[in-house]
């Protein structure tokens, strides 16, 4: 190889490497608008849940399309219907979407879990409002979601003692009953409870473990009643909830009916009727978005959602809190799921407050834990009654 | 294993048993009749149960406009209304069932395909039903309002009975005894035992076929109609789904008991519901399905007729 011929290739070479570089950087340039998913049952019998959430992210990202910012934001959604079996199969869909930068979501643990592998493969960041199962962010455990999930609420391991702590409080001698739903987040749920109540020496008279969609609960409540439970404690989600607490009332059981964040939801009272729902508790790692929202907050949610007030609506303000991570990466111009990824990872976040600090740590868990409120329905209402 | 729960809440266990294995004997009619006629498992049917608790349902709230404000009904209106729900889930089940027996198995039936065919169709139109109700309900759980005040009304000791429970118990056992009657006495009843004992042989009698069984599919649906009424006015909730575990139940109880015999069906019902009903309470909830079906293989073991499959024969339908 002459010299001329060494000038040519390496002049060739030079702009080659120049309009590349040219390229990629009006390519990115050219990225005008990034999609988030909001992933959680938006269909099925925990609709209601997924639905609610909705309106957290759909006004966080109203809010932010209003600022006129570079890069706009699209909101999408992906129903896994709060089941494992079923997530399994949108998660892949989600993940092949390249447009897609970040899950706000999955809102369930099962769903969580049953979502990792497709997330983890193709580097998805996920941030959840609502899923609480302690492994999700255990290295220890198989179902971890390390690198890629992170949650903007506080664990079952927060939650268990605090559902206890919230149905307990004012009974003298309190005689607790556990029940589960063989779920991911109900045994979970627990056994966080279950561990509280043994470090406190608190009287556990009796558990039981019932599969979900059961119509019948007429042997648990005969055996709740044999144990001379006064309060009930079930690790589920609000369909089964509900019943459940309106067998335990038709059968003239007198106690107290708690939940955690699953059976916390209105339609709850729809499902047990309004005499077996009245001073049911339930907790949850949620802030209502009415207690917490600026007036400008509050008009942003009516203009997102049309509806005037989010009373009634639960982690509202968590799934506001998780797609505003997302929204504060991609301000700061992380437009692909690396630059999203090592932002969320590494980055600091405020909440709806504006104040309170959300860091995650290593392993995605939120720095600090989060609050746990305690909820309990009064006049056919679910009132908040702050951090229990 | 907790026994003393036993010892303690022997009673309602029993009488819980008893009202949910009432409605299992009501569901597995549908099941045992149209297989005694057939030799087809109607796995649609468990949708037909469906479809009857949702009657239920759009009866009380969309027709007479109650809802979860409305107070429990007393004296005549309370007979009126539950009256009408009952014969609206009645007849929607029973239509359902008819029409299924033509769009489904008629056809099939005519061109003289093997009973694979007819499996494979059952269970494509109870696919097509339980999703067709999921689309147009989002899939969304109903509760139907209380119509019935929840009361013991009789306290006799350790028992103790709740006028819903004996509604269940009394009202199933009445409507199995009609059936039982109607079967072996009436000229159509003995029409449908004489084409469950051979099909050729009734039809060289001159018994229309097409007829008979559009009527064992009529009763068996009704019967699950009744069955979805009483389901309602004690759980008061259906969703699109609610047939499934109950409608796979009651078939487990039509095999327990002899699938194809009337009273097969009444014993495996109330077997399976105390089974249930004493399992989950002994071994804990999460046992009752493990329980049940272990049951049903060792009697299938021991008898492959069922329970009562060959004993008591001369009922086939």
């Amino acid at each position: 190889m002459n010299k001329n011929t060494t000038r040519v290739l390496g002049v060739v070479a030079v702009s080659v490497l120049a309009i590349g570089t040219l390229a990629v950087s009006s390519a990115q340039g050219a990225v005008k608008s990034v999609t988030l998913v909001y992933q959680g049952p938006l269909t099925g019998t925990d609709a209601q849940t997924g639905q609610d959430e909705l309106l957290g992210a759909k006004t966080a990202v109203q809010m932010y399309n209003d600022s006129n910012p570079a890069v706009k934001v699209n909101l999408i959604t992906a129903d896994d219907q709060g089941d494992g079996s079923v997530a399994g199969t949108v998660a892949p869909g989600v993940a092949a979407n390249k447009s897609v930068v970040g899950v706000v979501g999955p809102a369930y643990s099962g769903a969580s879990i049953a979502s990792f592998p497709s997330y983890k493969a193709t580097r998805l960041t996920m941030v959840s409002p609502s899923a609480t199962r302690v492994t999700l962010t255990d290295p220890k455990s198989a179902d971890n979601g390390f690198p890629f999930f992170h949650r903007v609420v506080g664990n079952d391991a927060l939650q268990g003692p605090a559902v206890v702590r919230w149905s307990t409080a004012g009974i003298d001698s309190p005689k607790v009953y556990v029940i589960d739903d063989q779920t991911p987040y109900g045994t979970g749920l627990a056994q966080a409870a279950t561990a509280y109540i043994k470090l406190k020496k608190i009287n556990e008279v009796g558990s039981d473990s019932v599969v979900q969609k059961t119509s019948d609960y007429t042997a648990t409540v005969a055996k709740i009643k044999a144990s001379k439970a006064n309060v009930v404690i079930y690790t589920g989600y609000y369909p089964d909830g509900g019943a459940l607490a309106k067998s335990l009332n038709d059968s003239g059981w007198a106690g107290v009916f708690a939940g955690g964040d699953g059976v916390l939801n209105d339609a709850f009272i729809g499902v047990a009727g309004k005499a077996a729902a009245e001073g049911a508790k339930f907790t949850a790692p949620a802030v209502p978005f009415e207690t917490a929202a600026t007036d400008a907050q509050q008009a942003a949610f009516t203009k997102a959602t049309g509806l005037k007030s989010a009373a009634g609506h639960v982690y509202v303000t968590e799934t506001f809190n998780a797609t505003n991570v997302f929204l504060s990466c991609i301000k700061l111009g992380k437009v692909t799921r690396a630059g999203i990824q090592n932002c969320v990872a590494t980055g600091t976040f405020f909440a709806l407050d504006g104040k309170t600090v959300l860091r995650f740590t290593r392993f995605g868990e939120v720095v600090g834990g989060a609050p746990v409120g305690g909820f309990q329905v009064v006049k056919g209402v679910i009132k908040y009654f702050g951090a229990v | 294993m907790n026994f003393s729960v036993v010892v303690s809440q022997f009673w309602p266990l029993l009488i819980n048993g008893l009202a949910l294995g009432f409605i299992y004997v009501l569901i597995s009619l549908g099941y045992t009749m149209v297989y005694g006629v057939l030799r087809l498992i109607n796995f649609a049917n468990s949708e037909i149960f469906m479809v009857g608790t949702f009657a239920t349902v759009i009866v009380s709230r969309n027709f007479f406009g109650f809802n979860q404000n409305t107070d429990p009904l007393h004296g005549f209106k309370l007979i009126y209304t539950l009256g009408a729900c009952l014969v609206a889930s009645m007849l929607m089940s029973g239509v359902t069932a008819v029409l299924v027996e033509i769009v489904a198995y008629r056809r099939l039936r005519a061109k003289g395909t093997n009973r694979l065919a007819s499996l494979i169709s059952a269970i494509g139109v109870s696919i097509i039903l339980q999703e067709g109700v999921r689309i147009l309900t989002n899939s969304i759980p109903y509760s139907n309002p209380r119509l019935l005040k929840k009361v013991y009304v009789v306290h006799a000791g350790p028992i103790e009975l709740r006028n819903d429970t004996i509604l269940v118990i009394v009202f199933a056992a009445i409507l199995f005894f009609l059936v039982d009657r109607f079967v072996s006495k009436t000229l159509l009843g003995k029409a449908i035992r004489a084409v469950s004992m051979s099909e050729e042989t009734s039809k060289l009698m001159g018994i229309n076929l097409n007829r008979v069984i559009s009527a064992t599919f009529l009763i068996g649906g009704m019967m699950t109609g009744a069955a979805a009424f009483l389901y309602e006015t004690v759980y008061e909730n259906t969703k699109y789904n609610v047939g499934f575990s109950i409608g796979l139940a009651a078939f487990t109880a039509a095999v327990l008991g002899g699938i194809g015999n009337l009273r097969g069906a009444f014993y495996g019902g109330l077997a399976l519901g105390l089974l249930e009903e004493f399992a989950a309470a002994i071994l804990g909830t999460q046992w009752k399905a493990v329980t049940v079906f272990l049951v049903l293989v060792l009697v299938l073991l021991f008898k492959p007729n069922g329970l009562f499959g060959e004993a008591v024969q001369q009922t086939r339908v």
